[in-house]
């Protein structure tokens, strides 16, 4: 369980993200929805520990604290973030990017059973370990960044902006794989443009707005929320 | 006559490579850019004609005690020097500047230490000063050593980047800093690891050319120079392309050396140089995206 409270991130003067509260539980995925700098990656950042969350943030996995530990730290405590832009290795091989993303020591004891899963999970990597990560399609990319992430055997994953890019059928493809991950009893939290899609995936939603969030509820509701889809769904249909 | 010269060639290009696999750990990975990076090569080579000439040891014994003396002493300096400078900085051009500034002034700390113990004179022992016959060639002994032993380093170094967990979080650190802490790699004890790590193996050379070469404590910065050319030459980060340029440069300055005027080593050094970054300005294997 994934619990963040009072989260604030400010960039010089301009208030990215301002006392943002929200809860994300195990085997659940939960979608942040908002436009264009709305604050969604930073506050995703925060909580992986890459931006200062402000005084008086609480950010806890499993009731451990994550406010004021290292970005490595975080991810050994069992939250992985799969960045904007992917984040991976471009210049080291699929296996290598593998290898690295069970770097934590938490990851150590389960990697054979990870890799397994990983691999079932996109059998595209399994053809192509030997590839160079920064050769690949962008669709390809992102199934290396999840799969790099879920190496190192999280309980809690973000994402940040995973279909950008991606193609109508990849992207499909890419949320049915977050439905399994979320089997797999871990905890799925995204930030994402392709509302319709990350929505119909979704158990629960959250609407943010200049850095504050507007509006929360299950998918089902927001889906068919009349302000919803006029803001986030191209209009109600 | 030429297989003579290749081989000479070989055995520099072979320590130039040495030593600036060790600078592109420190820039490539700590992203510092360490202007006393020969100084430590020097006081290394020093240490060895100390240990043969004063005390009868073995440079061979040297080569391994030198090496981790040097690590624990730069892994100190990054701590120490270096690690405030990284806190502090805002951008990595920032780093750049202050670590530039930094060990230059470090530079001439260890340089003074040195001129101190040993004078300006140069120096050198006799150490297997055998000649052998390989293929109808001379070549002395101890060169041919220090080759051995230089690539038997070098090849160790490039399978522990490449092929254990640890040498890739490494190499991980040079590609994305970032994304590197997202795989729990703890990115400042990797730096100042990799950092210490370049210390080790220019002092691993250090002890290899004083068993063969004269040297003197105002040498340091020779080696600096020729350290950043081929690191620089090779694409930074790139421990592969390193080797390939040190050797290049090795066998171009011999083959310049003998058969053209020894005068002209250095301007052949900066000919090869220039032409590189002329046609291929992010290095013989860099990316040019960096």
């Amino acid at each position: 369980m994934l619990e963040v409270k009072g989260l604030s991130v400010q960039y010089g003067k301009h208030r990215a993200v301002d006392d943002a509260a929200l809860s994300v539980a195990t085997s659940e995925i939960v979608v942040i929805l908002g436009a264009n700098g709305a604050g969604k990656s930073s506050l995703l950042k925060a909580v992986a520990g890459l931006q200062p969350p402000g005084t008086g943030a609480r950010v806890a996995l499993d009731d451990r604290e994550l406010v004021g530990l290292q970005p490595h730290q975080i991810v050994e405590a069992g939250l992985a973030l799969v960045p904007e832009g992917r984040g991976i290795f471009g210049e080291l091989t699929v296996r290598e990017n593998l290898l690295l993303g069970a770097f934590a020591r938490r990851a150590r004891a389960d990697e054979a059973n990870n890799r397994h899963r990983v691999l079932a999970l996109f059998p595209r990597l399994a053809e192509r370990l030997d590839q160079t990560a920064r050769t690949m399609s962008g669709g390809e990319q992102q199934m290396v960044a999840i799969g790099r992430a879920l190496m190192s055997a999280p309980k809690m994953l973000l994402l940040d902006e995973p279909s950008l890019g991606l193609s109508p059928l990849l992207s499909s493809e890419l949320f049915r794989a977050l439905g399994r991950i979320r089997q797999d009893g871990i905890g799925v939290l995204l930030v994402e443009q392709n509302a319709r899609k990350s929505l119909a995936i979704a158990d629960r939603g959250y609407l943010i707005e200049n850095g504050r969030i507007v509006g929360a509820g299950r998918a089902a509701e927001l889906a068919s929320d009349p302000a919803v889809q006029r803001a986030y769904l191209g209009g109600a249909r | 006559m030429l297989f003579e010269v290749t081989l000479s060639g070989v055995t520099l290009g072979g320590m130039y490579a040495l030593v600036a696999m060790g600078l592109t750990l420190q820039y490539g990975v700590a992203r510092i850019m360490n202007l006393s990076y020969g100084e430590l090569l020097i006081a290394a080579a020093f240490a060895a004609l100390w240990f043969y000439s004063g005390l009868a040891i073995n440079p061979l014994i040297g080569l391994v005690v030198v090496p981790p003396i040097a690590f624990a002493l730069s892994y100190a300096i990054y701590r120490i020097l270096v690690q405030p400078l990284v806190s502090r900085a805002k951008t990595r051009d920032a780093l750049e500047v202050d670590s530039i500034l930094a060990t230059f002034g470090l530079l001439f700390v260890i340089q003074g230490v040195m001129l101190a113990l040993f004078g300006g004179a140069y120096f050198s022992y006799s150490f297997l000063a055998v000649p052998l016959k390989i293929a109808g060639a001379t070549v002395a002994a101890n060169r041919l050593l220090a080759l051995l032993l230089a690539v038997a380093i070098g090849l160790g170094l490039y399978l522990g980047l490449t092929r254990t967990r640890i040498g890739t979080a490494v190499r991980a650190v040079a590609v994305d800093p970032v994304a590197a802490q997202l795989v729990a790699i703890d990115v400042r004890t990797a730096s100042a690891l990799a950092f210490a790590l370049g210390g080790a193996l220019v002092a691993a050379a250090g002890v290899l050319v004083s068993m063969f070469l004269t040297f003197n404590a105002n040498l340091g910065v020779v080696f600096t120079l020729k350290a950043l050319v081929v690191v620089i030459m090779g694409g930074v980060g790139n421990l592969l392309g390193a080797l390939i340029a040190g050797l290049i440069l090795g066998l171009v300055e011999n083959y310049v050396a003998v058969f053209v005027d020894p005068g002209l080593t250095l301007a052949a050094t900066y000919a090869i140089f220039l032409l590189v970054l002329l046609v291929r300005p992010q290095g013989i294997l860099g990316r040019s995206s960096r």
